[in-house]
């Protein structure tokens, strides 16, 4: 039952990353996160890996050394819920529509790669929208402008689905065009949280029907049955089937407690865990019922007050879910916000009183939990992949700005180079202007 | 305003049927062009003979060749004899309603009720048959451009349906079907008012069709088998039609433009192991390895992007990339012959009276004139499964023709005459060439391409934005810039009567969403509603600059440069 | 950084903390008026060095006394700030503050425009929620006075300036009409609204929305030549009772002020285009403008500098408006601008309920390129100047207003945290709805 196709996108990023230069950053303050913080110390980037820190490393043969004398190294910044790269965010025909799958429609020329990249960013999770109460698949990226999406999406990355709860669900605040005599869209089901309960329900209804079909189908094949036609492989049912049996990551959008509550429910009844509640807002309100459930939360650092269902919404969200044991971070939803999360990780050292080790961990290593990749990034620990930035100053400061990002050990953000290229790209510009208007 | 535009072409599609290659009389059909330059393709070139059509076939050909007693002559001193271009992808020959290439339809189709055998919306339906679809005109502009023979295919949605290889001729449908089905067409597109409605859906659409099929495949062959044992499978006119499909005895030409889009057909083939074409392929030369090493063919749009004209001047100056691409695409196709790739050259919905042109660009980026003629003949002719027939001036095969005044690549060249199935037309070279576009020519609908300066009224605040659009056929492209973000527009399409609808990812204060914009057209201006999941329904509306001269009072008044 | 914990104050929030959530019902009230000492603190005056260690002095309402030494009034309360900065409270300059709570499937809460072209008369002190929870949370990040401005319409009406500190609008007006809003149509950009195009008549092209704008701009002048003549023919009527009385007109007698040149014009523009013609309009029709806005104004620098027009900067944090910008455009634009001489002030562009991140966008600033020094100037003395309000607010000073903030690090910094909060020269107890559902759900067990 479970599909071939799903292999070939994840194997292709290790050879790429072979290839990835070395480099020796030396004598900067490195932010572990996993180990606190290391003075005057050198880390070592090599075969896309971190191969070493420590202090006075020595250069090896070919490669580049970076002085960060009074600059800090943090983990790249992973941002749980990001809508980057996706030529097409919601398919929202349907309630349930997890035949879907955000590594379809991804966009690797996106200039807000770059942009985020610039931010320190160097992974992100690719959502499907919230129109619908089962959304798509997700994609789990490594941000490298030039790359195409096979060399971008992390390999290994444990596959994830999109659910919503709430406003955008029921569509109360929204409209949809109607032109030139079109008859509207009909309504669709579900308008309320009751329904979107009852579509939730639907669908884990029919996928344990379909597993016993299949189960049914294998045991009769298995006592010796011949000439048995298999029943349909239904790419909408499948994922849910692996979402029941905890091979695929929820990633539920929720602003309400009792929205989020409700799910949670559902989910222990029917046995699956929700991976992650996405903005979960109210949060704080059942913070002790999502450390039961085992649920991680990803919120917005302070957003608030946009819309009704946000209205309660309070900075100390996460401060109050770390305290509560749940595994909390913040991620941006937004190609802007996404280039400052350090700041936004900043203003939680002061509403809730976040150590300043959390207040990094929660744009860090507490998103690759969430995303099932902490094995590989996340924190700055030898053997991990090269995810990291340099900045001019303590990240958490305002005053800070990245100078380079490397992702996999590759460059994807340099300040020099940049300042540089804008030089070029106004040549290139000339240039081809010459070249078209002699045609 | 825009029923009284295609009520207008309906009518001049009627004037030029009355011009028809071949009159309904019993007049001799022997010809021989004598004296002329042959470029057989197949070989090498004569300097000077004649060519013989007998019925339709080619006769005889040659230096030493004499024109029979009962031919009519044609003096083709200084004339060129090529075999006739054929158009290796397109609408040539359908209804406009159906045909995007004919005027102004085509797009996303509606789903609507099913009739007949169709259990699925239309768009979603691979049995749809061109052929269901044909007319007999519409190829003035064509054959003024030396084209006499198509692939033809049907327009929208995803599963668009089975193709056929037509000649151009005006008298009856029937004769002009050269082969079909020739392919399955496939593009990345969803239906309106069901699933898929996004391009996401859309490849769950396809894989799910497919995998249905196989499974149809086997309970049909298992019934077969066991008739008495079985229950006979419903008939699903849709999983029948894609048997040919999964055997690999029909190839699946996708239609694919960007690298990306060509990344994806090509995973898809990969993953279902369809014998793969890609139909457009702009950007078919970045991907020009994995299409080689995927033995996979290229119909290469000649439509290439074209600067644009009359851009007002507080729009946001175009992207390098956007630039970069212009200057690049015509060097394509030499890349993609370089490269090894197997190539065919379709018109791309250009005005014809610009293909000859962008043929020509092609050779002076770097393609060799041989390999962009049998582009355009011989190796058109191949990838269509009709090279027994068409592509090559050989004894036997259709006297397809298409003759040219002096040589086809130099910019001087005219089109004389053009031969469909041994009956030939004189071009009016005095008469203009029909304008605007593929078709009936005049008849066809505003376009959008350009750019607009368009603000955008969301939740009590506004944004000013430039959108730079490029429309060919009913498929639309773009960069979005201003105060929303940058984006490419993503999803863009013309869905008739001046309707367009296309995606980009707006940035609205801290958060993206994605923002669907569906707007009509009218002359130079735009208008309609942008909706975004949880939010109130935005209206946008723009315009971009008339006609040259029409310029406003108080302009230029103080207007320096928009840079420092 | 010394780490007091807002756990501390718990007994003040719990106080204030409503029984039920409700709109605009949780800003804890100010105390009254009293003389108070702030001892032992780094002071950061703005307009002067920075004071290592030393005293400031408030007494009814205003900053009475300031320096390493001062004479300390018998009976103040004493607040010792041993360890801890004072700075004067920040200002935004382009807000909606308690003009619009929830924007989003809301509407009710929403009061930031009125219907009409030319609603002048529309005056924001008069739309203004006093106990709008945004109000409490931006004063808990040492925001302390703000403009709030009308939107929508061609004249949308006057703007406030007011300070976060008082229960009702007049207590916190600074400046009850501080500013006249005006968008001009969009160059090239359909006219105004560009919404001709639904139900009114649609432009043609741009040619005709070029004229369209052209006749916006005709008649936006004829209004303001009404209103030059109105105040002109009531002025006359007043000196001369014999001649006739005019007749009174509501939106031509609140366009008095900005047409005589005393109240500044808002102008919200973005791109070059649009600022060089608000100069340009502003020029000649005797206006003292404002840019609201100013995404592209670092590419008319010199132009700003020229004509001496501020800036009030709202797109700081704004993605790059074109593809081929670079990525840091909007974040190192207010260097560029202070590095040509242009007055401007930085603002969080935001309605209300994220203004309180202005801070941290004057730090991003300074992350790019802009003097640290003027990246706190642009968040307090600069706005207060370009408002007209220096006098009284921007800085440390004897005689101004006592909008003080204390702190237990730079203020600029998303990590700093309130101590003590005066506004008006009333002590505001640290709180907000934040805080509030914070103290009601942190030990939910």
């Amino acid at each position: 039952m479970r599909l071939p196709m799903l292999a070939a996108a994840l194997v292709a990023a290790a050879p790429v990353a072979a290839q990835a230069p070395t480099t020796l950053i030396k004598n900067a303050t490195v932010l572990t996160v996993s180990r606190g913080t290391l003075a005057n110390t050198d880390v070592l980037l090599r075969g896309g890996k971190i191969a070493a820190i420590g202090q006075n490393l020595a250069a090896p043969a070919g490669a580049t050394t970076i002085d960060a004398t009074g600059k800090y190294v943090m983990p790249g910044i992973i941002d749980p819920h990001s809508h980057l790269m996706s030529d097409a965010i919601n398919e929202g025909s349907l309630s349930v529509t997890s035949m879907v799958r955000i590594a379809d429609v991804l966009n690797p020329t996106d200039r807000g790669i770059y942009r985020a990249a610039a931010g320190g960013v160097t992974t992100i999770n690719i959502l499907h929208g919230s129109a619908n109460t089962i959304g798509g698949q997700n994609a789990t990226v490594k941000l490298k402008p030039g790359r195409t999406v096979q060399e971008m999406l992390v390999p290994g990355a444990p596959p994830g689905i999109k659910f919503a709860l709430g406003e955008n669900v029921t569509r109360k605040n929204s409209s949809t065009v109607i032109v030139q005599g079109q008859s509207p869209a009909p309504r669709r089901y579900p308008t309320s949280r009751m329904g979107q309960a009852e579509v939730l329900r639907d669908a884990f209804t029919r996928a344990k029907a379909y597993r016993a079909e299949w189960t049914d189908y294998r045991a009769r094949t298995a006592r010796g049955e011949k000439g048995l036609v298999p029943p349909r492989t239904d790419l909408e049912l499948e994922p849910l089937v692996e979402v029941l049996e905890g091979r695929r990551l929820v990633h539920a959008h929720s602003y309400r407690a009792d929205e989020m509550l409700m799910l949670l429910n559902l989910a222990d009844e029917f046995g699956f865990k929700i991976q992650t509640l996405q903005h979960g807002l109210e949060g704080y309100k059942i913070a002790s019922e999502i450390a039961k459930h085992g649920a991680g939360l990803s919120s917005f650092a302070d957003s608030w007050s946009y819309k009704i269902e946000a209205y309660d919404a309070i900075p100390h969200n996460v401060a109050i879910l770390l305290r509560k044991g749940v595994n909390a971070t913040i991620n941006s939803d937004s190609d802007e916000r996404i280039r400052r999360l350090n700041i936004d990780a900043a203003r939680l050292v002061r509403y809730g009183d976040l150590t300043e080790e959390e207040a990094l961990r929660i744009i860090t290593l507490n998103g690759a939990i969430q995303l099932g990749i902490e094995q590989r990034t996340g924190s700055l620990d030898i053997g991990k992949d090269a995810d990291l930035a340099i900045w001019t100053a303590h990240p958490l400061s305002v005053y800070a700005r990245v100078e380079t990002t490397f992702a996999d050990g590759e460059v994807t953000f340099d300040r020099a180079r940049d300042l540089a290229a804008r030089e070029a790209l106004a040549a290139e510009r000339k240039a081809l202007e010459a070249k078209e208007g002699s045609r | 305003m825009t029923l009284s535009v295609r009520l207008a072409g309906t009518a001049a599609l009627g004037v030029l049927a009355t011009v028809p290659v071949a009159a309904q009389r019993a007049a001799p059909t022997t010809w021989a062009i004598t004296g002329a330059r042959l470029v057989p393709v197949s070989g090498p070139p004569i300097a000077s003979g004649t060519l013989v059509v007998r019925e339709g076939r080619i006769a005889a050909l040659g230096a030493g060749v004499r024109a029979p007693a009962d031919a009519r002559t044609i003096d083709g001193t200084g004339l060129t004899i090529y075999p006739g271009l054929i158009d290796a992808a397109g609408t040539l020959g359908q209804r406009s309603a159906t045909g995007g290439g004919g005027g102004g339809g085509g797009g996303a189709a509606v789903a609507a009720p099913a009739t007949g055998t169709a259990t699925r919306p239309a768009g979603l339906r691979p049995e749809t048959d061109v052929l269901d679809a044909l007319v007999t005109d519409g190829f003035d502009g064509p054959h003024g451009a030396g084209i006499t023979a198509a692939l033809t295919a049907p327009t929208g949605g995803l599963f668009q349906g089975r193709s056929a290889v037509i000649a151009l001729r005006s008298d009856e449908t029937a004769k002009m079907v050269v082969r079909t089905p020739v392919a399955l067409h496939v593009a990345f597109q969803g239906v309106r008012g069901a699933f898929p409605g996004s391009l996401l859906g859309v490849f769950a659409e396809f894989r799910q069709q497919l995998l249905d099929a196989k499974r149809y495949g086997a309970m049909q062959a298992a019934a077969a088998a066991n008739p008495r044992g079985t229950a006979r499978p419903a008939l699903d006119a849709s999983l029948e039609a894609l048997q040919p499909v999964l055997a690999g005895t029909m190839p699946v030409a996708f239609n694919a433009s960007s690298e990306r889009e060509i990344h994806r057909a090509l995973d898809l083939a990969a993953e279902f192991k369809l014998r793969a074409m890609i139909v457009g392929g702009q950007e078919a030369w970045k991907v020009a390895d994995r299409l080689r090493t995927m033995n996979v063919p290229v119909i290469q749009s000649l439509n290439f992007p074209k600067k644009p004209t009359n851009v007002a001047a507080d729009a946001d100056p175009e992207p390098v990339r956007v630039l970069r691409t212009r200057v690049e695409s015509p060097a394509g196709p030499a890349k993609l012959a370089a490269a090894g790739v197997r190539m065919a050259f379709a018109s791309g919905g250009a005005s014809w009276t610009d293909h000859l042109g962008n043929l020509r660009a092609t050779v002076k980026a770097g393609l060799a004139a041989e390999a962009a003629l049998r582009a355009h003949t011989l190796g058109a002719a191949e990838l269509l499964g009709v090279a027994d027939r068409l592509g090559s001036l050989e004894v036997g095969k259709v006297a397809n023709l298409t003759v040219v005044r002096g040589d086809l690549f130099s910019d001087s060249a005219k089109v004389t005459h053009v031969f469909v199935d041994g009956t030939p037309r004189t071009l009016d070279t005095a008469r203009p060439a029909p304008a605007g576009g593929r078709g009936a020519g005049a008849a066809r609908a505003a376009s959008l391409t350009g750019t607009w300066t368009v603000t955008v009224a969301l939740e009590g605040k506004e944004y000013a934005i430039t959108l730079q659009l490029t429309q060919v056929e009913s498929k639309l492209t773009g960069t979005m810039q201003g105060a929303l973000g940058t984006a490419e527009i993503t999803q863009g399409e013309l869905t008739g009567e001046g309707e367009f609808r296309f995606t980009a990812p707006v940035t609205v204060r801290e958060g993206t969403e994605e923002g669907v914009f569906v707007g009509v057209l009218t002359g130079n201006a735009v208008r309609g509603g942008l909706s975004i999941v949880g939010h109130a329904l935005g209206r946008f509306s723009g315009t971009r600059p008339g006609p040259a001269g029409d310029a406003p009072r108080g302009a230029g008044r103080t207007r320096p440069s928009t840079m420092p | 950084m010394s780490r007091i914990t807002l756990a501390t104050l718990g007994g003040l929030l719990l106080a204030t903390a409503p029984a039920a959530a409700q709109l605009g019902s949780y800003n804890p009230r100010a105390g009254a008026r009293e003389t108070l000492v702030i001892r032992n603190a780094m002071i950061h005056p703005v307009t002067g060095p920075v004071i290592a260690r030393g005293s400031l002095v408030v007494s009814d309402g205003r900053i009475t006394a300031i320096g390493a030494t001062v004479t300390e009034p018998t009976g103040a309360r004493v607040i010792d700030a041993n360890g801890l900065h004072v700075w004067p409270g920040m200002m935004d300059g382009a807000t909606r503050m308690g003009l619009s709570e929830i924007p989003q499937g809301a509407n009710a809460t929403v009061d930031a425009s009125e219907v009409g072209d030319y609603t002048a008369n529309a005056q924001a002190i008069n739309g203004l929620n006093p106990h709008s929870a945004h109000i409490g949370v931006t004063r808990m990040a040492g925001i302390t006075h703000v403009v709030s401005a009308p939107t929508g319409g061609t004249i949308s009406g006057s703007a406030a300036l007011v300070h976060l500190g008082g229960d009702t609008p007049p207590e916190m007006s600074v400046v009850r009409n501080a500013a006249m809003v005006i968008t001009l149509p969009r160059r090239g950009f359909g006219g105004r609204g560009g919404f001709g195009g639904f139900g009114g008549q649609a432009p043609g092209s741009t040619q005709d929305a070029d004229r369209a704008r052209e006749r916006q701009l005709d008649s936006l002048r004829a209004v303001l030549a009404d209103a030059r003549a109105y105040a002109a023919a009531h002025a006359a009527a007043k000196a001369d009772p014999s001649l006739p009385r005019p007749a009174e007109d509501l939106v031509l007698a609140a366009l008095g002020p900005a047409v005589a040149g005393t109240m500044p014009v808002l102008f919200n523009a973005d791109r070059a285009g649009d600022i060089r013609e608000a100069i340009t309009f502003a020029e000649a029709e005797k206006l003292k403008p404002i840019i609201i806005g100013g995404a592209d104004a670092w590419q008319v620098a010199s132009l700003l500098k020229e004509k001496d027009v501020p800036v009030v900067l709202t797109g700081i944090m704004g993605l790059p408006s074109r593809e081929d910008d670079p990525y840091d455009v909007n974040f190192s634009a207010p260097s560029v601008l202070a590095k040509a001489g242009v007055r401007f002030a930085i603002s969080a562009g935001d309605d209300g309920a994220e203004v309180r991140n202005l801070p941290q966008v004057a730090g991003m600033a300074a992350a790019f390129g802009l003097a640290k020094e003027d990246a706190l100037k642009a968040v307090t003395l600069w706005p207060a100047q370009i408002f007209g309000v220096a006098d009284r607010l921007g800085s440390l000073e004897v005689g101004k207003m006592a909008n003080v903030v204390v702190t237990d690090g730079d203020i600029l910094e998303a990590r700093t945290r309130p101590v003590h909060l005066i506004i008006d020269g009333r002590v505001v107890p640290l709180g907000s709805k934040h805080e509030a559902l914070y103290e009601m759900f942190k030990d939910r067990p």
